[in-house]
């Protein structure tokens, strides 16, 4: 009787163990681990996304961040608000033909407290290319320190003198580095800004 | 194995299932270790025998295997020696509880006429308090093969870890108790009774022609790593309860110790010595030993300690990410001295992922990574989620900050 019971028993959890990852596979719950009221708060955000044509996944992934690193329902649905009203000022600051890591990346830089119209500039200086790079590395000297107006007018200039990504990214990375070593942060970005070399004709810059 | 034990398996096998599993990339680590080995024991002449000891390791999500095995050049001709396989399941951690089972199948070789294997399986629950410490329950049973004295062997015991400085204490609790099988004959095949065969005058089974007795003792084992840049330290020492029966008197008492010293990101030198105890579930006499050698790392093993401790991303100096096929990414960090370093960003759905150790200071994970912008966390030993050095980073909204990764 026992040994009838424990094989029975044995069956069913090895069913269920089976079968359990296959069919969590089948519905995948994107946003898993928020209480009801912060997961409706969220939805009700990605609905208006979805409504206004905006990119879904920066949400999910600003949700499933904040699922992963224990922080509340209601900062990560705050959290959330914040990231959609930003994509939505970077939307309507870089135009409907914005790419989504140009949306992210100038959602970052409003977060950080870059102002919309500093953005509208690095767009309009070279109207085509990608401003991502330009934004990414902006939004991170201002966290690190710089003031906003200076660094969003040192980003403008390399940006409009033909600067590429690889000109920014050297650019941060020699900024990081004199701002540990005890520069102060305004001064190490103009010092570095000085190296990079303009790389368009002067007719060409705007 | 007795239905009650059949059952416990069984629930714990399927609890360890029905926990959701995070996903995590699978790892592969290896290395070998070439060298010399002295053995000696009571009543035997001393062994010297050259040894090949390859280690391979792998990682997968909830599953772990390991897997350890070394030859000798024994005489003209190489004999295959000591090795384990082991597998292991393991739950997410959820309030500080964490459920393992664990499976190994081993052999243990002293001369051509001392050697036997055996299979155990154990389950283990483990308890964190912090990233500094915790302890664990476990119970299990073995099964050793090729032994005449021994039947079944039921394990049962506790250990706790600490870290403090740089050192890794761990102290550990074992209950051994098995059966004992002894011949009801003496040595002209006179049949005798169990009682005046069992010199110890405890009381004995008749089971046909043998002498069934129960034998129990227990261990209490202390031991220490500590590492600090290239130098690496492990010392253990142990205490056996018994009856006098059941433990030898060159088994009471043992200590042994090994240090490593990296010579370079993949060789290190080996040495050690020391005294290992008898094993009577396995009809293992004690004995010294001392070895040295080189070990080669091209995907050096994760060190034996697995126990977090608090330090900072900031520690790590190189971070790099380059193109590993169509479409994964290799994500490498330099760091010394710790244990575990993983990441997880978008592209990972924020799940974390373990890194694998690559070298001595070197961590790696392949990932599929698109081009485009991404947001990444690195942590150390689980601490504090950071942005990786070298990245451009901005605030996550949560008394964080999180990495920008530009993939062309």
């Amino acid at each position: 009787m026992n040994g009838r019971i424990t094989r029975r028993l044995a069956a069913a959890l090895a069913f269920v163990a089976l079968a359990a990852p296959a069919l969590a596979q089948q519905d995948p719950d994107p946003i898993a681990g928020l209480d009801p009221a912060s997961r409706h708060a969220v939805e009700a955000l990605l609905d208006s996304a979805r409504a206004e044509g905006l990119p879904t996944q920066p949400l999910i992934s600003k949700t499933q961040e904040g699922v992963s690193k224990h922080a509340p329902g209601k900062l990560i649905a705050s959290v959330v608000r914040t990231v959609f009203l930003s994509l939505r000022e970077a939307r309507t600051t870089l135009g409907p033909l914005a790419t989504r890591d140009e949306l992210t990346a100038a959602a970052g830089a409003l977060q950080a407290g870059i102002p919309s119209a500093a953005i509208a500039d690095l767009r309009d200086a070279r109207r085509g290319k990608p401003v991502t790079v330009p934004l990414v590395v902006l939004a991170d000297l201002v966290t690190r320190g710089v003031p906003r107006d200076t660094a969003s007018r040192a980003i403008l200039q390399l940006w409009a003198g033909g600067a590429g990504d690889a000109d920014f990214l050297g650019l941060w990375r020699g900024v990081e580095q004199d701002i540990v070593s005890g520069a102060a942060p305004a001064d190490a970005l103009l010092t570095r800004a000085r190296e990079i070399p303009v790389r368009l004709p002067p007719s060409k810059i705007p | 194995m007795p239905a009650p034990k059949l059952k416990a398996a069984v629930i714990a096998l399927g609890l360890v299932q029905l926990v959701p599993q995070r996903e995590a990339a699978a790892q592969l680590v290896s290395r070998i270790e070439a060298g010399a080995i002295v053995t000696s024991a009571p009543g035997t002449v001393p062994a010297n025998a050259f040894s090949l000891t390859p280690d391979l390791r792998y990682e997968g999500g909830p599953l772990r295997i390991a897997a350890r095995g070394s030859a000798w050049l024994d005489g003209q001709a190489w004999q295959v020696a000591d090795g384990y396989l082991t597998a292991a399941l393991s739950s997410p951690t959820r309030y500080h509880l964490r459920a393992e089972a664990i499976g190994d199948l081993s052999r243990a070789f002293y001369d051509r006429e001392t050697r036997n294997d055996q299979i155990d399986a154990q389950a283990r629950v483990h308890l964190v308090f912090s990233q500094r410490g915790g302890m664990w329950l476990s119970s299990g049973i073995a099964r050793p093969w090729r032994v005449a004295v021994v039947s079944s062997v039921d394990m049962a015991g506790a250990g706790a870890w600490t870290q403090v400085g740089g050192a890794t204490l761990t102290g550990t609790y074992t209950n051994f108790s098995f059966t004992r099988i002894a011949s009801a004959h003496d040595s002209a095949g006179n049949a005798e009774s169990c009682t005046a065969r069992n010199l110890s005058g405890v009381a004995a089974q008749v089971a046909g022609n043998d002498c069934l007795r129960q034998s129990r003792f227990s261990d209490v084992q202390g031991t220490v790593h500590f590492e600090k840049g290239f130098f690496e330290v492990s010392a253990q020492t142990g205490y056996r309860f018994g009856a006098d029966y059941d433990v030898t008197p060159d088994s009471r008492r043992w200590a042994s110790a090994t240090a490593t010293v990296w010579l370079s990101q993949v060789v290190a030198a080996v040495v050690g010595g020391g005294r290992q105890p008898a094993n009577p579930a396995r009809g293992l006499p004690a004995r010294n030993y001392a070895n040295f050698g080189l070990m080669f790392s091209p995907w050096p093993a994760m060190t034996s300690g697995n126990v977090p401790v608090d330090l900072r991303a900031s520690a790590m100096h190189d971070f790099d990410v380059d193109q590993a096929g169509a479409s994964l990414q290799r994500v490498q960090v330099q760091i010394s001295g710790v244990q575990s370093v993983e990441l997880m960003g978008d592209f990972t759905g924020w799940e974390t992922v373990a890194m694998a150790r690559r070298g001595r200071d070197l961590w790696e994970a392949l990932l599929p990574i698109a081009p485009g912008v991404h947001q990444i966390n690195v942590r150390v030993d689980g601490g504090k989620w950071q942005p990786p050095p070298g990245t451009p980073a901005m605030h996550d909204g949560f008394n964080g900050d999180v990495g920008i990764l530009v993939i062309h």
